[in-house]
């Protein structure tokens, strides 16, 4: 075994081009794999970040069917036990509870249709990026019950600034009587995603409570996980336990099914991009030993001729794939973590462009993984002697006296 | 009186090329004695490349048998034949085929290696054959370093390093000039005396049948000419 491995790893080097230019080509494959997949992930992850982040939260808990129809009279049942709950939850680090209702904002100038939030000021503050995508004016203040903060679309379409007046009209839970107020614009905020600047207004959930005359009741408590991905994890307890007495708990994954749906369609092209990668390294492996067997075909006769046994014809060949393999990996995953360090530095920047109904707010940093590193690799391999095959059978086939036809 | 080492019995070889079909070899019987110094000789295409192959088991005869140190070798298969053309037959090729990533030491151990023998063995073995082909200090070279001559003498080495029952030799005198030639068949014709070791050689030259025991001429895939000499 060991001459074996000796003969296949000398022959490896014997025509050092050739294995230094496959090496490289599969290596570029493997680099390529990696750097797709961390762009994937980290894709993904600032989508999922900008899509929670900014307002939605990583988990909402409603009354079942609100997100439906958005009708102001379905409350959350037993708001106060369930807010008292979910402060003893380990594995969230905020909560917050919001009034959701459609509104109306009249300037002198136009009128602006709105899905208006009522919101704890305080709370909000870390569970959304409201108060730190205001560009004009300020956030609202906990007292703050005679102002508004509107999107820097909706300003433009009212044509107000901070301190202007606007009327606020909506239609009271219960009776549907229409309640009207003046409010000051505290602040507008741009979010850079069209939709939220130019259709969210935030007030204080007093304000709102008092204008939809809802008592201490609210339509939607968002949360925040210690860790993004428990809120991604469906099968997590949380969702079932918030899930009950008419309410639906909801992460990320059923509040954006969009995006969701293109990240298992994500996952779907990784595997179509690595079948196709390990396509090309089976190719280039198969080209690369079929090239330097036809090379030594008399010498492949003498070896079987002198007694060297088929098997052992095909362990020489496996070898020298194992070995071509083995250096490409290395050359592989070195150049794909330069190619990380330089993006993760660097970054993408496909800022503006929306996907999934998630626009795309910062530059995309690549992500590294245990499994990009690990997994990549090991398949890359065994592909590699997989590949292997085909020319190992073709080396253990072989007749001596075919193979030395120039000679006995 | 040495015993038959190989027994070639009414063996016949028929190629099909494009439709057409070729006779290699037409009934031949031969026997080859232990210790005999054998040249195979013929024109081009008179079938003794085919027979020296039919003899080792490079190639399976159409009809008739083979028979080595009494086991019928044209009906053996895969693992079986090689380990049976590693324990009993040596090959010394036309130009040397040496396997050129190792060693001159290397190449001489690879069948020993293959038949599973200790290093302190191999060693011995090794350094003694290196002294009878006359190659010794050599043993680290690459074949490229070494002169055409050089590279017989070590395809010889390997040869016998195995004491194999015969050894078969194709134009070992080809790639050779007359004197590396003459030089090297000397050798092989003491080894054969000293060691009482069987060759037969595939031949058109003339050095070679001039020092042949035995001369077998072939002419149209037949034996025309079987002379035993003093």
């Amino acid at each position: 075994m060991k001459l074996l491995m000796k003969l296949a790893w000398r022959n490896v080097l014997r025509n050092k081009r050739r294995t230094v230019l496959s090496g490289i080509a599969v290596g570029i494959t493997l680099a390529s794999l990696i750097f797709i997949d961390g762009i994937y992930i980290g894709m993904f992850d600032s989508m999922i970040r900008t899509a929670t982040d900014s307002f939605l939260g990583q988990g909402q808990i409603h009354a079942a069917g609100f997100r439906d129809t958005f009708d102001v009279e379905k409350v959350i049942n037993n708001s106060r036990d369930v807010m008292k709950s979910l402060g003893s939850e380990d594995l969230l680090t905020g909560f917050s509870e919001r009034t959701v209702s459609t509104a109306m904002l009249s300037s002198a100038a136009g009128v602006n249709s709105v899905l208006l939030y009522g919101i704890d000021p305080e709370k909000e503050r870390g569970m959304s990026m409201v108060d730190e995508a205001i560009r004009e004016g300020e956030y609202l203040a906990p007292e703050d019950l005679g102002r508004i903060v509107i999107g820097s679309k909706a300003a433009e379409t009212l044509e107000v600034e901070t301190g202007d007046r606007l009327v606020i009209t909506m239609a009271q839970a219960g009776t549907g009587e229409l309640s009207q107020d003046m409010l000051r614009v505290a602040g507008i905020f741009h979010m850079g995603i069209r939709e939220i600047d130019g259709g969210i207004a935030f007030v204080n959930i007093e304000k709102s409570r008092e204008l939809l005359a809802l008592g201490q009741e609210a339509h939607e408590i968002a949360v925040k996980f210690k860790n993004i991905n428990d809120a991604g994890n469906r099968l997590l307890p949380i969702w079932k336990k918030y899930s009950q007495a008419g309410n639906e708990a909801l992460g990320w994954r059923d509040l954006i099914p969009q995006l969701d749906g293109v990240m298992e369609m994500a996952d779907l092209s990784t595997i179509i991009t690595s079948s196709m990668v390990f396509c090309i390294v089976a190719v280039i492996i198969i080209h690369t030993l079929f090239m330097s067997l036809y090379e030594r075909m008399f010498e492949f006769g003498v070896l079987r001729a002198i007694g060297t046994r088929p098997v052992s014809m095909s362990l020489i060949i496996f070898f020298e794939a194992a070995s071509l393999s083995f250096f490409s990996i290395l050359f592989g995953l070195g150049l794909g973590y330069i190619v990380m360090q330089i993006f993760s530095v660097y970054g993408i920047n496909y800022t503006g462009i929306e996907f999934a109904g998630v626009t795309i707010t910062e530059l995309i940093y690549p992500v590294m993984t245990i499994r990009q590193f690990t997994f990549f690799p090991a398949l890359v391999f065994v592909f590699s002697l997989v590949a292997a095959v085909y020319p190992a059978v073709f080396a253990a086939r072989l007749t001596p006296a075919k193979a030395m036809q120039r000679s006995m | 009186m040495h015993e038959d080492v190989l027994k070639v019995q009414d063996v016949s070889r028929i190629y099909s090329t494009d439709g057409l079909k070729v006779n290699a070899l037409r009934s031949v019987s031969l026997s080859i004695k232990g210790s005999e110094f054998t040249a195979i000789a013929g024109p081009s295409g008179s079938g003794k490349t085919t027979l020296l192959n039919i003899m080792s088991g490079l190639d399976t005869p159409t009809s008739g048998s083979v028979m080595l140190g009494g086991k019928p070798i044209n009906t053996m298969k895969g693992s079986e034949l090689s380990d049976f053309r590693r324990d009993h037959i040596g090959f010394i090729f036309q130009s040397y085929n040496l396997i050129p990533v190792l060693s001159v030491k290397e190449n001489i151990e690879y069948i020993m290696l293959l038949q599973g023998i200790g290093e302190g063995e191999r060693r011995t073995r090794v350094a003694s054959i290196l002294k009878q082909v006359g190659i010794e200090g050599m043993e680290d070279r690459l074949p490229r370093q070494l002169s055409g001559g050089q590279q017989q003498r070590v395809a010889v080495a390997r040869a016998m390093v195995s004491n194999p029952d015969i050894i078969l030799a194709d134009e070992p005198t080809a790639n050779l000039d007359s004197a590396t030639g003459a030089s090297l068949l000397d050798m092989m014709r003491e080894l054969n005396e000293a060691r009482g070791m069987t060759f037969v050689f595939s031949t058109h030259d003339t050095m070679i049948m001039d020092r042949a025991r035995r001369l077998v001429i072939l002419k149209d895939g037949k034996v025309a000419k079987d002379e035993v000499r003093k």
